[in-house]
């Protein structure tokens, strides 16, 4: 068997839902400038040695949809050996594509992948544009898997414990290091800048395209205050307690990781950085399917024979505070919260959470903090929609 | 001198100016909306990277009164997207838009000095034939335009709006002594027939009309609670809608207004009006005083005369001041015998209960006498001082106050006679006029010719004098009068209103929906189909068009379990208004106030939808536990899904968007709160003409009948693209979602799933063509089902008794 090695980990800046940077710019668009950026930093890879480029989406339709992999391949003008397929967990898939791409390089089926996942929340509704339940269902007597996810964060915080107080303050804790890591320029080596565009009148009122570099995430909110934050009510329940202040933003973006075995590594003298040693996912019910981690994290542990202790830094994904408290407090690791080595630049209540490119993005945000840091085993995790959860661990090279 | 007035301009973007500036958008005007330049850079600013060449801050004022107005309850457009139709601006950049203009309205602050120095600049850019004009309600018109050029004055005016400008019916228009009569006469025509608003041509008199004799009306019920020692819960349990007032009285409705500025507006009318018999009255009460040094200012500073505090267990307790203290306490309920005893004649009319709460034997009948005679005899004696006739100050008072009846139509109601002879015993000085009227045997006000015409009585001419017809306002109750029934019943009429058309008319309590209307609906197609060119259907109802079915009819089926009969009545309803939208004649409908349920399905049904402006229209049948069966469900669908080309449903079209707002419509009992707003919900078509004079309304929509006949089809029958089951599938997801969230109870979602199965088409594939047919037996099915269930019947029942609709 052969070692499946990371060379570089990239991600886009995340902009927010609507407002943001990228909101009207296609994610196709984007994503082809992160895949550039990406194979820009790994200068000695001949593109004709990529054998095939794993993105993936969570609503993969309209700017994603036409197996975005392949849109992607082509689009960043890589030869036409090169190959693309999409793939869709909801919200670990960006993660997912990196598992696979490693476990194929593994088996030998290939020896360079690119993987990540891509995501414009802004121009692809949740749930799809098309949106077409089973009108048989029955909701009554089976699990909801089409649940809308703020309900499923206002279960976990009725059913398991988690006050108002407590999301709120997560929150506003990852908002507070997300604006210290920005301030520190910590992202920096981890972005690619991207060319965006909006749609303007100019001073004739024509209506023009005017671009600009987008390289900085947008939807930190700092400072914030308890107070505000408290009158904040739930749009997801009458009397709920989930609100926009504890929940995940919405958010557009792209992220991508380079994948090879450790031979071609060697054969073109680059250093690997990391190694996605063992990923796993675990079901969970759909309406409390933020629950997820709490199942998943200890089962890719046991596969890798590790216990939590052996984990130097998590990005455990904040869907939302109730959820990643839970989760959290159910594995023992509060402590390592406060700490820092849980999400210690902030999570997706300041960052976003891009759907399907979550899990690459994270994986980019925890390689880079653990090469700082020169920790040496990182965990990243999140919640899925439909009651999933996903782990990944990592080990640095 | 002709006008056409296209685009306006409002100077001045205070609560007035910005008010004003929306209410014209509603009538499809275009306007500049500008303000002064702010005095200087806060250190906020200087924060935000502003400098005094950033357009942020020089316009803020007016962009600030655009927001307040976008926010504002009641709201102030009739579409939120009416905003994109003001420009905002100020004064040292932006006057020069004023050159297109045809209508410029200065509304800024009640200064002689600024308003002066800024028509002078305005001269310099507005074309010569602008209108302009001032929303003054202070100042006097020929002060203000003093230094005009003889041009200026010609087509310099005031109009005067009252606040909230789109809902308050009255516009006093004052023409100064130099203002071409062509400029009246076109201000008052464009403010009626296309503001909507109704006009009183006022003298150039402190405070004009309305304020004259409402302010003192205000300030005379003041003084008589003090004399009398009385509380202003008393006062404002008496002066209320059993005298034909607004439900906020006296008291309530200074908070409404703001106590400053009530304050300010008879403090100068005290000063303006030296020779005033009653000037005293308006002189500043000790206890206004000190609310005014207190910032207790009304609604505005939530506290007033009264103010709502939430107490431990999150109630709103209201509490009242007492203004013998100047401290609140809570807020009292007086009952008195001659109220109560007045209120329960409200069915036979205000002019009824009025007189029987005036003649009240208790110390509310003793407050009444006091208060609506010094009222009378003050209205009595400012003709001819500020304006010609007893109609200007009823009609003012009626539309700018809110009041039920004017002082002279409210003296007719008590008797002329009746009322001076307690006056006397009051001690009370009638006016001469009034005993000379009297004495020449003219026992009222008003009278009713044989023809069904009105006259009222004119001072200056010592007799009876017709009151102006419009021809554009159609009443029906004098056609009526005057032999133009076609055909009754008890619940609707049908009445020709001349040139071949007729006038399809409501009238059970609420023009509620029952078996009698439903034949009249039904006999009308027959009669306009032989007999006329077509038909409008309208009533002058101040409230609704109609508030829907009859339930307490169906509550009495569903107990008597006469399912055969209800299934009758439905799908009676269901035949008369695809009778009334397949008639080979054309019919209008032409809803104003309420058009719920049954009320909207009937509106949907004509060929055209003339509503008024304010028509609160929707669907809100869930509320009583059903679903819309009269149709609603079927056109609602047609409605959304129409204007898509051929070949598009069958390419795959994605119609969840469109039915998913149709089924929000429905699900949620969704109301339009005005015509726009019901274009924009789907209730009555795009692009359809909204009227905006009530009065003029049976008149337009008539038009329309003609204009139309003159080459009429009636529809082809259409064939609706449904989403068949997977309607059902969407809306299942989605109340699954709001019952999870407490949204939605477990029988909302079984009604909802309902509305899902009859807005799909019921079985069949996702975009399938139904006929209408189709959909109004799915319709009716459904009602059946809904009406045997527990539930339903218990939301009817709660409905019947509390007038609230039952969550269960």
């Amino acid at each position: 068997m052969s070692e499946a090695v990371i060379v570089a980990s990239v991600r886009s800046a995340g902009a927010r839902y609507r407002r943001g940077g990228l909101s009207e710019t296609r994610a196709d668009v984007f994503a082809v400038q992160v895949i550039k950026g990406l194979l820009a930093k790994v200068p000695r890879l001949d593109p004709n040695d990529i054998d095939d480029l794993i993105v993936g989406c969570a609503f993969p339709e309209a700017e994603c949809g036409m197996n975005l992999g392949r849109v992607l391949a082509v689009g960043a003008g890589l030869p036409e050996p090169v190959s693309g397929m999409t793939v869709n967990r909801f919200c670990s898939s960006g993660v997912q594509s990196i598992a696979d791409a490693t476990a194929k390089i593994r088996a030998g089926w290939s020896e360079v992948i690119i993987a990540g996942g891509v995501e414009s929340m802004t121009h692809i509704p949740m749930g799809g544009g098309i949106f077409r339940p089973d009108p048989d269902w029955n909701f009554a007597a089976m699990p909801n898997v089409y649940i809308n996810m703020g309900n499923t964060a206002e279960n976990v915080a009725a059913n398991h414990g988690v006050s108002r107080e407590d999301m709120d303050k997560f929150g506003m804790e990852s908002n507070r290091r997300a604006y210290e890591a920005i301030k520190a320029g910590k992202f920096k080596e981890e972005i690619i800048p991207v060319t965006a565009y909006k749609y303007k009148k100019d001073k004739n009122g024509k209506r023009i395209r005017t671009e600009f570099i987008f390289d900085t995430d947008d939807g930190v909110r700092w400072p914030v205050n308890l107070q505000d934050m408290g009158k904040l009510k739930s749009p997801f329940k009458q009397g709920g307690n989930v609100t926009a202040a504890n929940s995940s933003q919405m958010t557009d973006g792209a992220a991508f990781s380079l994948v090879m075995s450790a031979e071609k590594a060697k054969a073109l003298g680059v250093k690997p950085i990391a190694k996605l040693t063992h990923y796993a996912v675990a079901g969970c019910k759909p309406e409390e399917m933020g629950v997820g981690p709490r199942y998943a994290i200890p089962k890719a542990l046991k596969l890798a024979g590790l216990t939590t202790k052996d984990i130097e830094l998590f990005e455990i994904n904040e869907a939302f505070a109730s959820q990643a408290l839970y989760c959290i407090r159910e594995l023992g690791l509060e402590d390592r919260l406060n700490a820092g080595d849980i999400n210690p630049n902030g999570g997706a209540i300041a960052l976003g959470h891009p759907l399907g490119c979550t899990g690459a993005k994270l994986t980019a945000q925890l390689l880079h903090e653990m090469k700082r840091r020169g920790n040496k085993r990182g965990i990243v995790a999140m919640c899925i929609g439909g009651g999933m959860g996903a782990a990944a661990i990592f080990e640095m090279l | 001198m002709s006008f056409e007035i296209k685009k306006a301009a409002v100077l001045g973007a205070g609560v007035m100016g910005a008010g004003i500036a929306a209410h014209l958008t509603n009538a499809g005007i275009e306007c500049y909306l500008l303000d002064i330049i702010p005095f200087e850079l806060t250190e906020d600013d200087k924060k935000k990277g502003l400098t005094e060449k950033s357009p942020a801050w020089r316009n803020r004022f007016a962009a600030n009164g655009l927001a307040g107005v976008t926010k504002s309850k009641p709201a102030s457009f009739y579409s939120k997207a009416n905003a994109s139709m003001i420009t905002i601006g100020n004064f040292e950049d932006d006057l020069n838009l004023l050159a297109d203009c045809d209508w410029v309205c200065e509304a800024v602050v009640e200064n002689l000095k600024i308003k002066q120095e800024l028509f002078a600049r305005v001269e310099k850019v507005v074309k010569p034939t602008c209108i302009i004009s001032t929303n003054t309600s202070g100042l006097p018109i020929k002060d203000i335009s003093a230094k005009f050029s003889a041009n200026l004055k010609k087509h310099f005016l005031g109009t005067h709006f009252f606040n909230p400008p789109r809902y308050m019916k009255l516009m006093e228009i004052i023409p100064g002594a130099d203002t071409d009569k062509t400029v009246v006469e076109y201000m008052a025509k464009f403010s009626e027939e296309v503001l909507g608003k109704g006009v009183v041509i006022c003298k150039d008199v402190p405070n004009f009309v309305g304020n004259r004799v409402g302010v003192y009306d205000l300030c005379n019920a003041g003084r008589i609670m003090i004399e009398k020692g009385m509380s202003i819960e008393e006062v404002d349990a008496i002066v209320g809608k059993a005298v034909g007032r607004p439900g906020t009285a006296i008291f309530g409705t200074i908070d409404l207004v703001g106590i400053d500025i009530g304050t300010h507006v008879a403090q100068n009318l005290y000063d303006a009006v030296p020779d005033d018999e009653c000037r005293d009255t308006f002189a500043p009460t000790e206890f206004a005083k000190k609310m005014i040094a207190n910032k207790w200012l009304g609604n505005k500073t939530k506290g007033g005369y009264y103010k709502k505090v939430k107490d431990e267990n999150g109630k709103n307790v209201k509490y009242a001041i007492n203004w013998k203290t100047v401290e609140y306490a809570v807020a009292q309920k007086p009952k008195f015998a001659s109220i109560s005893e007045a209120k329960k004649w409200a069915d036979s009319g205000v002019a009824v209960s009025m007189k029987i709460a005036f003649n009240g034997d208790d110390a509310a009948g003793d407050y009444l006498r006091e208060y609506m005679c010094n009222n009378f005899i003050y209205a009595a004696n400012r003709i001819p001082e500020i304006c010609d006739t007893i109609v200007e100050i009823d009609n003012a008072m009626k539309w700018g106050y809110n009041h039920q009846l004017g002082p002279f139509e409210s003296w007719d109601a008590i008797g002329v006679k009746e009322a001076v002879e307690v006056m006397k015993k009051l001690g009370k000085k009638v006016p001469a006029k009034i005993e000379e009227m009297l004495a020449k045997g003219c026992a009222s006000f008003y009278r009713k010719e044989k023809d069904g015409s009105k006259s009222y009585y004119d001072f200056k001419k010592k007799g009876y004098v017709k009151l102006k017809e419009n021809p554009k306002i159609i009443i029906l109750p004098e056609l009526k009068e005057r032999k133009k029934v076609v055909k009754e019943n008890a619940a609707a009429s049908l009445v020709d209103i001349g040139d071949g058309v007729a006038c399809l008319e409501f009238h059970t309590k609420m023009n509620s929906v029952n078996a009698d209307m439903i034949q009249m609906i039904s006999d009308s197609c027959d009669i306009v189909n032989k007999d006329f060119w077509g038909m409008v259907v309208a009533n002058h109802d101040q409230r609704m068009f109609s508030a829907g079915a009859d339930i307490f009819a169906v509550i009495c089926a569903i107990s008597e379990k006469q399912w055969t009969e209800l299934e009758k009545m439905v799908a009676g309803l269901q035949n008369a208004n695809m009778k009334m939208k397949y008639l080979p004649k054309p019919v209008v409908t032409a809803p104003a106030g309420m058009a719920l349920g049954g009320g909207c399905e009937m509106a949907m049904h004509g060929d055209y939808c003339l509503a008024n402006g304010e028509t609160y229209i929707g669907l809100v049948e869930v509320g009583v536990g059903v679903i819309p069966a009269g149709g609603g469900c079927k056109e609602l669908a047609l409605r959304m899904t129409e204007g898509i080309p051929a070949g598009v449903v069958e390419s795959g079209l994605n119609m969840q968007y469109h039915y998913g707002k149709a089924f929000e419509n429905i699900a949620t009992a969704k109301v339009a709160t005005s015509a726009q707003e019901a274009q924009e919900l789907g209730f009555i078509r795009k692009g359809s003409i909204i009227n905006m004079n009530r009065d003029m309304q049976i008149y337009e929509a008539k038009q329309i009948v003609l204009g139309m006949s003159k080459f009429y089809k009636p529809p082809k029958p259409a064939l609706i693209p449904v989403m068949g089951e997977n309607l059902r599938g969407v809306a299942a997801a989605i109340i699954a979602n709001m019952k999870a969230g407490r949204y939605a109870s477990e029988y909302d979602a079984h009604i909802a799933m309902k509305i899902a199965h009859v807005l799909g088409g019921g079985i069949c594939h996702e975009g399938t063509f139904v006929t209408e047919q189709e959909i109004l037996d799915l319709e009716r099915e459904a009602f059946m089902s809904l009406c045997g269930e527990q539930k339903t019947q218990d939301r009817i029942s709660a409905m019947l008794s509390t007038g609230k609709p039952l969550r269960n």
